[in-house]
């Protein structure tokens, strides 16, 4: 039966990354609800509404409520549709990506059957993931004697289940109908971030809020179904879209032509046709600049970096500038009596000042997580992305050292990661500027520099365990994984004394640590920070120097 | 230290008229074995035929001596050079096809062809586009749009491009249609003809009879000979035939040395026979009129699977 086949065959390939994700929330909960216990609750309820909503706050405040808000009302579910949109966007067009759908379909099943039986995978394994998940939180809860009893965990789990599976459901029918496992990752990824976000900042300006229900992640956590219960209206235009995603995954799937392996005719290659945008087209798809790696290393990341600059330059700073100014008063004032703890919870973000804004809503999370993607992307894909794609040995075979590649991988990388940091810095001034913010320019610099180094850390680490282990998923996993575990224990260790001490082991605690957005530039962070990266380059040299390359992936 | 120093320069010294040497050369993948004992010496300017059914253990050796992977026990030397310590310096003389070869699926092959040219220095452009041409290689078009063999045809450019002193090639000729394959036979006669030396492994023994000067043949990670290609002939098996008189006894020739698998068929008797051709006439001419002889030379196809089947009873 081909369902099962599929099914056992996805569960098989997929199991590390969902027991890792499960583990790291079970532990993000657990040191979520020991760290609110210690705290005094009660300046939530002066919060303005939308502000509760953007943190994903409901009415009623208790420790449980927040912990799992933030655990699964965020990240969670962030998770959990990131891995239904990858799990998605490999059904079909991963298989062409990999040249395995050709023996699929030479199978006795129609096409149909075949994304039905995809689509069903995909559901079924969503389903595993969301209850894997919320298995442990009634045992944390009692253990660490939280009462979750008002809460509506189960109905949070459900939003959070249909939630990803409309995500996993766009990215398959974006696969479905182009065959191209990139731009259906990167199309549903993007539609995602930006649904996800809007949905949080637009309740802060005047009038756009009603614009929310124009975005889908407003019917996950819109009707805030952790305190209000499950909000069936929203579920089904979750469901909807889903069913008429997956009606446009069949019919695009059955039209066209299958993919050979790999490339096929992409947009951009229909773009190219024509002579006047061919140059400009070939700089941005990075074609045939293949006068060295470094060259041609730099040339196949440029889309992911003109993409993330873009946005870390538009997005995260220009905009966010005037946006800041046209908040109303009220949000303003209402964070000036906000207890130190409470500002700390935010990632350091007082909205009262500028610089508050710009540390919650750009330096927090989104420009540290912007270096880190291309760098780690980079980093993973420097060795492992060579060796299981078989163009390692011939790569070795010309007359260049293993040093001299992994110098000429890590150069363009390095270089990657700088060129975010400057899109970030020239945003953000500009932003300043247009919102006639006066923030100081000598120190959004040391922060966008700050950034860069501690985004670096985590780029060499995927850089290190690429070259030590030859494994892209490895490498990505490790980077990210560590990402995500030392960023947690920073925002933790800032609301809780007891983790104070832990929190110094952090990189994260080197980049925002000292305020650098107000005080400027802190050196010895930046040596830190600085010497991390440079040890774990080093220690990329050694370990490829010595281990068998790999012959396949 | 010293005395480790001493013992590969001095190995390195007998190596240095061979293009290839390897001296006991070993490699496990953790307990499985890759290759055991490898002795192996590749004369310059000859082409070498490096002989084994699938997982025998050809491309671990091929790529141990690029470096890719490191021997477990035993060393070797290219060209009179340490294939790990001079890594880099070896590279600058050799082309190399991997077995199964994987390309950039975006790039064209003349951007795969730049690529590596701009790598390794020294190649002339004119010459690519002759080698294109001869193989009827389409360099404009995105690799990845490429069928396999079209594919292979990049590598078999991008391997000969810069007119190495040594090509090592894993099964160049897979995927290669019969045309191209002979204009590929063309060009490896032409690169031995300049003095310089292919190593190229297959299991496709036809292939490497009409190339190969010398053959090594190896199975379970063992070398089990290394002859002329020759020499393998005038030893080898060959099925005779003879049409006699009247029905054939198979008796009469299964007792003769050097006979197998004998069977008659009224007037007719075939057999493989690796003896003294004298006694087996003798034998039948004694007892029969000869009406008709047949005999046929063995190909390295029957030599080798004598070979393996004579081993594997063991």
């Amino acid at each position: 039966m081909a369902f099962a086949d599929i099914f056992l065959k996805t569960a098989r390939d997929r199991w590390l990354g969902w027991a890792i994700a499960a583990a790291s929330l079970t532990l993000l909960l657990l040191l979520g609800m020991s760290t609110y216990r210690d705290i005094d609750l009660s300046v939530y309820t002066e919060l303005p509404e939308a502000f509760r909503s953007l943190l994903g706050i409901g009415d009623s405040v208790d420790v449980g409520g927040l912990a799992i808000g933030y655990v699964f009302g965020s990240i969670g579910a962030i998770v959990v549709a990131v891995m239904a949109l990858v799990m998605g966007a490999a059904s079909i067009a991963g298989e062409e990506r990999n040249g395995t759908m050709g023996i699929l379909l030479a199978n006795p099943r129609s096409r149909t059957r075949v994304l039905l039986s995809k689509t069903a995978a995909l559901v079924l394994l969503t389903a595993l993931t969301v209850v894997v998940m919320w298995l442990p939180v009634h045992p944390i809860a009692g253990l660490l004697s939280v009462e979750i009893g008002g809460l509506e965990v189960e109905a949070l789990a459900l939003h959070m289940f249909f939630n990803a599976v409309f995500y996993g459901m766009l990215a398959l029918a974006i696969g479905a109908v182009t065959g191209n496992r990139d731009t259906a990752t990167g199309g549903a990824s993007a539609i995602l971030v930006l649904s996800f976000f809007a949905v949080g900042l637009l309740p802060l300006v005047e009038g756009l809020e009603g614009l929310r229900k124009a975005l889908p992640w407003y019917y996950f956590d819109g009707s805030d179904p952790v305190f209000n219960g499950i909000a069936w209206g929203h579920l089904a235009v979750l469901i909807l879209g889903a069913v008429l995603f997956l009606i446009a995954a069949a019919i695009g799937f059955n039209r066209r032509d299958l993919r050979g392996q790999s490339v096929g005719t992409t947009l951009l290659d229909r773009v190219r046709g024509n002579p006047r945008l061919n140059r400009l087209v070939g700089r941005l798809a990075g074609s045939a600049r293949v006068s060295s790696i470094r060259v041609k290393t730099a040339s196949d990341y440029q889309v992911l970096l003109l993409v993330t600059a873009a946005a870390m330059f538009l997005v995260m700073g220009v905009l966010l500038g005037p946006m800041y100014a046209s908040l109303p008063e009220e949000t303003l004032t209402a964070f000036e009596n906000f207890p130190e703890e409470l500002i700390a919870l935010f990632g350091g973000g007082d909205l009262s000042t500028p610089e508050g804004w710009y540390i919650l809503e750009t330096f927090g999370l989104m420009a540290p997580l912007s270096v880190i993607l291309v760098t780690a992307i980079m980093g993973a894909g420097a060795f492992a992305g060579e060796e299981s794609r078989r163009t390692m040995g011939l790569v070795l075979a010309n007359p260049v050292s293993r040093h001299r590649i992994v110098l000429e991988k890590a150069v363009p990388m390095a270089l990657f990661g700088i060129l975010v940091g400057v899109a970030t810095f020239a945003g953000v001034a500009l932003g300043s500027v247009l919102g006639d913010l006066g923030m100081d320019v000598g120190s959004i610099a040391a922060t966008a520099a700050l950034q860069v180094l501690v985004g670096l850390v985590f780029g060499t680490l995927a850089l290190a365990l690429s070259a030590g282990t030859g494994r892209t998923g490895v490498a990505i996993l490790g980077a990210a994984g560590g990402a995500l575990v030392f960023h947690l224990l920073t925002s933790l260790a800032n609301i809780s004394e007891s983790l104070g001490v832990i929190a110094w082991l952090s990189p994260f605690q080197y980049y925002l640590g000292s305020d650098p957005l107000i005080n400027g530039m802190d050196w010895g962070d930046a040596a830190v920070l600085a010497a991390l990266s440079i040890v774990l380059f080093g220690l990329s040299f050694a370990l490829f120097q010595r281990r068998d390359i790999r012959q396949r992936g | 230290m010293a005395t480790e120093a001493k013992t590969e320069s001095g190995s390195i010294k007998d190596a240095a008229g061979a293009a290839i040497h390897t001296s006991g050369l070993t490699k496990y993948y953790g307990k499985k074995r890759g290759i055991e004992n490898l002795d192996l010496e590749v004369r310059k300017g000859e082409v070498f035929g490096f002989l084994g059914p699938n997982g025998a253990g050809k491309s671990t050796t091929i790529r141990t001596l690029l470096d890719e992977i490191r021997p477990t026990a035993g060393v070797a030397t290219i060209l009179g050079l340490s294939t790990h310590r001079d890594a880099v310096a070896i590279r600058r003389h050799i082309g190399y096809i991997p077995g199964d070869l994987a390309l950039y699926p975006n790039l064209t092959g003349r951007d795969t062809l730049e690529y590596f040219a701009n790598m390794r220095g020294g190649v002339d452009w004119s010459f690519v586009d002759e080698l294109a041409e001869r193989l009827n290689s389409d360099l404009s078009r995105k690799v990845g749009d490429l069928s396999t063999g079209n594919r292979q045809k990049v590598g078999v450019i991008q391997a000969f491009m810069n007119r190495p002193e040594l090509l090592i090639m894993d099964e160049p000729t897979s995927g290669l249609d019969p045309l191209v394959q002979r204009e590929f036979q063309t060009m490896v006669r032409e690169v031995t003809a300049e003095g310089r030396t292919v190593f190229l492994s297959s299991h496709t023994l036809s292939e490497v009879q009409r190339v190969a000067d010398r053959v090594g043949i190896v199975r379970d990670g063992f070398l089990i000979t290394v002859e002329s290609v020759a020499d393998l002939r005038s030893k080898a098996i060959r099925q005779v035939e003879f049409v006699l008189d009247s029905p054939a006894d198979a008796a009469v020739f299964a007792s003769v040395a050097g006979v197998r698998n004998v069977i008659a068929n009224d007037r007719q008797v075939e057999m493989s026979f690796d003896g003294d051709m004298g006694e087996l006439l003798k034998a039948a001419t004694d007892r029969y009129g000869v009406a008709d002889i047949r005999t046929s030379e063995a190909d390295l196809e029957e030599i080798f699977l004598t070979y393996y089947k004579s081993d594997r009873e063991d």
